[in-house]
């Protein structure tokens, strides 16, 4: 009976996503799974035991996204066959869509892995439902308070949920975030460390709105040698023997080239290689760095790893270049302080007399909380814009950030994005690049707009 | 004239983007031509009590609110009694106005002791109380907060306060007056349709957004009063707050269409 149940679940959720997509209503990344749920609540963990290589769960306020299309390319360079909740619809029944759509009716894959890029507040069910072989952690900042509640709240789910995984699975922590760093400890899998070790692209002092500077152990204040990014760095606890942990997967000699990209050499062990990366800022040689460690501990060898990470592309609406009527656009997705800081600071690599879009929206999947602006250092902006233009539902907020920031006076603050934007568009002298900046509902907005208009692919191709 | 700003364990006490108030007061002072300093002060730091015209304590985490809580039952917290009767004024928000009350009862760890600057108790909660919150001020406060300026002449003021809540404490007010009544949200406690709580120069509330940013006439209030410690009733003129008051107009919209 458990399997006619499955078998009928599984043709429910074809029938609806066949439905959707026949009438164009959405990419189908939810419904079918939101149904499919109700006829076999079970039917995740029935199917993920069936992946030849098992499932791989990838977590952590930013990169996730990145991270998991990263994996999922360096897999497919070697070899493998993936599949992937690519369209981050990352909620539970996001995991159950995807998997219903490879399934055969039988419940079998033709998949060797699974790739779950997994909402912060669902890992712990994720893991309990999909028993992962795999788990990924890039970091821990503050996001979207008004849905998660407190950064601590989330590190002790966490927690509680590594400990049930069993000595079969690995978990790959960022060793420089002192918050995923000690979820390491009483683990019974496997763990690896990834970090960079590059003091020359850190900084001395902790940033400003760092979330995690006590020691997991004792609470006492850490010292950090070096910071890279928020609270992620060199960190050491000065009263009890907590330390930053030795990665065994690390960056050395980074080189940051703007919107040009970036490189970095590969060390795992004794073993170096040199990546170059489409990708630009910081934040994403994390990105990459956190896969290579993922891919490292499947086996793959680094020159596959190099292969995979060199053809890497942006993923959807998070960075990518766009031109409208030649005019070179850069877009970057914004979802929470420290994210939207290393923005800046990639924007800033980029060189001077560009344009600027800001569009902040306050849906539920944006943060319905706007608090966050005032996190986030505007005032490093001062004096390095030709044109300055805010949008977006709360574009009223934004452009109070902005004045008390003392960052110039914006040619334009108007709630209707596509209208700012055809200004911004507008503005943009050739040789210039317009940076748009927008909150995630606001991102769909501008994409479905760029769909219509022919410039990019509707997203359930990408 | 000189403005000098205490901001209370700024490095543990910064979580929904409260910086945003200082940032407010700050920049508003410097555009009146008042000198501004801002002090920290932190874990093991003692605070002066002569010399600051106005406290800020904003909100943080559970972990970090049982730290701070220690060190205000050390010292700090008689010396920011000390402070408010010798003529500081303060503004307390979320964390900050639940450790200015009596106690903090969370629902799952010991009683935090607060300083009892403010006829407050809170109590943990299961539920969270998360959302946008449109308060009316209190009569008396508003009429207070009119006689603040030189002149209101082409001045627009509203008697509302806006902000975004998130917290799971409910405070309780013992014959103190709250800030204003909930048009929108929860308030201090989602029963009474109370917000916010004050005694002469102390002031608590819920309210993230940041606070000041979006509510002129408040910070301004604040700055008003803080003068007044050091130099006789200086009235205010009005600043051009045409931005200020459109976001204050969105958040009382979004509010609505959020219900």
């Amino acid at each position: 009976m458990p399997q006619l149940q499955l078998s009928f679940a599984i043709l429910i959720s074809r029938l609806i996503r066949k439905y959707i997509l026949f009438r164009k209503l959405g990419g189908g990344s939810a419904a079918p799974g939101l149904y499919a749920l109700k006829v076999d609540p079970n039917l995740i963990s029935k199917l993920c035991r069936n992946f030849k290589k098992g499932v791989i769960l990838i977590s952590g306020t930013n990169g996730k996204t990145t991270t998991s299309r990263m994996v999922s390319t360096i897999l497919e360079t070697a070899g493998f066959k993936t599949i992937h909740n690519r369209t981050g619809s990352n909620l539970t029944r996001g995991i159950a869509s995807v998997l219903l759509e490879n399934a055969s009716l039988s419940g079998k894959f033709e998949a060797d892995f699974a790739i779950f890029e997994t909402d912060e507040a669902v890992l712990p069910n994720a893991i309990k439902q999909t028993g992962p072989k795999f788990v990924l952690l890039t970091n821990l900042f503050r996001d979207q308070l008004d849905r998660f509640g407190e950064v601590d709240k989330i590190k002790r789910i966490w927690q509680d949920a590594l400990l049930e995984l069993d000595r079969e699975s690995t978990v790959i922590l960022n060793a420089d975030d002192p918050a995923i760093a000690h979820l390491g400890h009483r683990l019974i899998s496997k763990v690896f460390y990834f970090g960079l070790e590059d003091p020359q692209v850190g900084e001395k002092e902790l940033f400003k709105f760092a979330d995690t500077k006590y020691c997991g152990f004792c609470a006492n204040p850490l010292d950090w040698e070096i910071v890279y990014i928020s609270h992620l760095g060199k960190f050491k606890c000065p009263n009890c023997k907590n330390k930053r942990p030795e990665p065994q997967i690390s960056a050395t000699g980074i080189n940051l080239l703007g919107i040009g990209g970036s490189n970095f050499k590969l060390s795992i062990y004794d073993k170096k290689q040199r990546i170059n990366l489409k990708l630009p800022g910081l934040y994403n040689v994390y990105n990459g760095l956190a896969a290579a460690a993922l891919a490292n501990s499947i086996n793959i060898d680094t020159n596959t790893t190099k292969a995979g990470l060199e053809k890497f592309k942006a993923v959807f609406g998070r960075v990518e270049q766009l031109f409208v009527n030649n005019k070179s656009i850069w877009m970057f997705l914004i979802k929470n302080p420290t994210g939207f800081n290393e923005v800046i600071r990639t924007i800033f690599e980029s060189g001077k007399n560009n344009n600027l879009l800001i569009a902040i929206n306050d849906k539920i999947a944006d943060g319905k909380d706007v608090s966050w602006l005032w996190d986030v250092d505007f005032e490093k902006l001062k004096g390095s814009f030709n044109n300055l233009f805010v949008s977006g539902i709360r574009a009223l907020d934004m452009a109070l950030r902005l004045k008390y920031a003392n960052v110039k006076n914006p040619n334009l603050v108007s709630e209707n994005f596509i209208q700012t934007f055809e200004e911004a568009v507008k503005s943009t002298k050739e040789g210039e690049i317009l940076f748009v900046l927008p909150t995630y509902t606001a991102m769909l907005e501008i994409r479905d707009y760029l769909t219509k208009k022919g410039i990019v692919q509707h997203f359930s191709k990408d | 004239m000189k403005f000098k700003i205490c901001h209370l364990y700024a490095d543990l006490m910064n979580t929904y983007g409260d910086d945003g108030n200082v940032i407010t007061l700050v920049n508003r002072l410097k555009q009146r031509g008042i000198d501004v300093e801002v002090d920290q002060v932190s874990i093991g730091n003692k605070i002066d009590t002569k010399i600051y015209n106005l406290f800020f304590f904003g909100g943080g985490q559970d972990q970090q609110q049982i730290n701070v809580s220690k060190d205000l039952a050390k010292v700090n917290g008689e010396k920011l009694k000390e402070a408010v009767k010798k003529g500081s004024a303060v503004l307390s928000i979320c964390g900050g106005y639940q450790l200015l009350g009596h106690y903090y009862l969370p629902i799952d760890g010991k009683k935090l002791p607060g300083v009892g600057l403010l006829n407050v108790q809170t109590v943990g909660s299961k539920q969270r109380m998360i959302g946008n919150i449109v308060v009316n001020l209190n009569d008396q406060l508003f009429e207070n907060i009119k006689n603040v300026y030189s002149s209101l002449d082409g001045y627009e003021i509203k008697q509302t306060l806006v902000g975004f809540e998130n917290h799971s404490g409910q405070t309780f007010l013992s014959g103190i007056k709250p800030l204003g009544k909930v048009i929108s949200g929860f308030g201090n406690n989602g029963d009474d349709k109370g917000e916010g709580a004050f005694e002469q120069k102390v002031f608590g509330c819920y309210l993230h957004g940041s606070l000041l940013p979006k509510n002129p006439h408040f910070a301004d209030y604040l700055i008003y009063l803080g003068l007044k410690k050091d130099y006789n009733d200086v009235k205010l003129e009005p600043l051009d707050d045409t931005l200020e008051w459109q976001a204050h107009h969105t958040a009382i919209k979004r509010a609505k269409e959020n219900k």
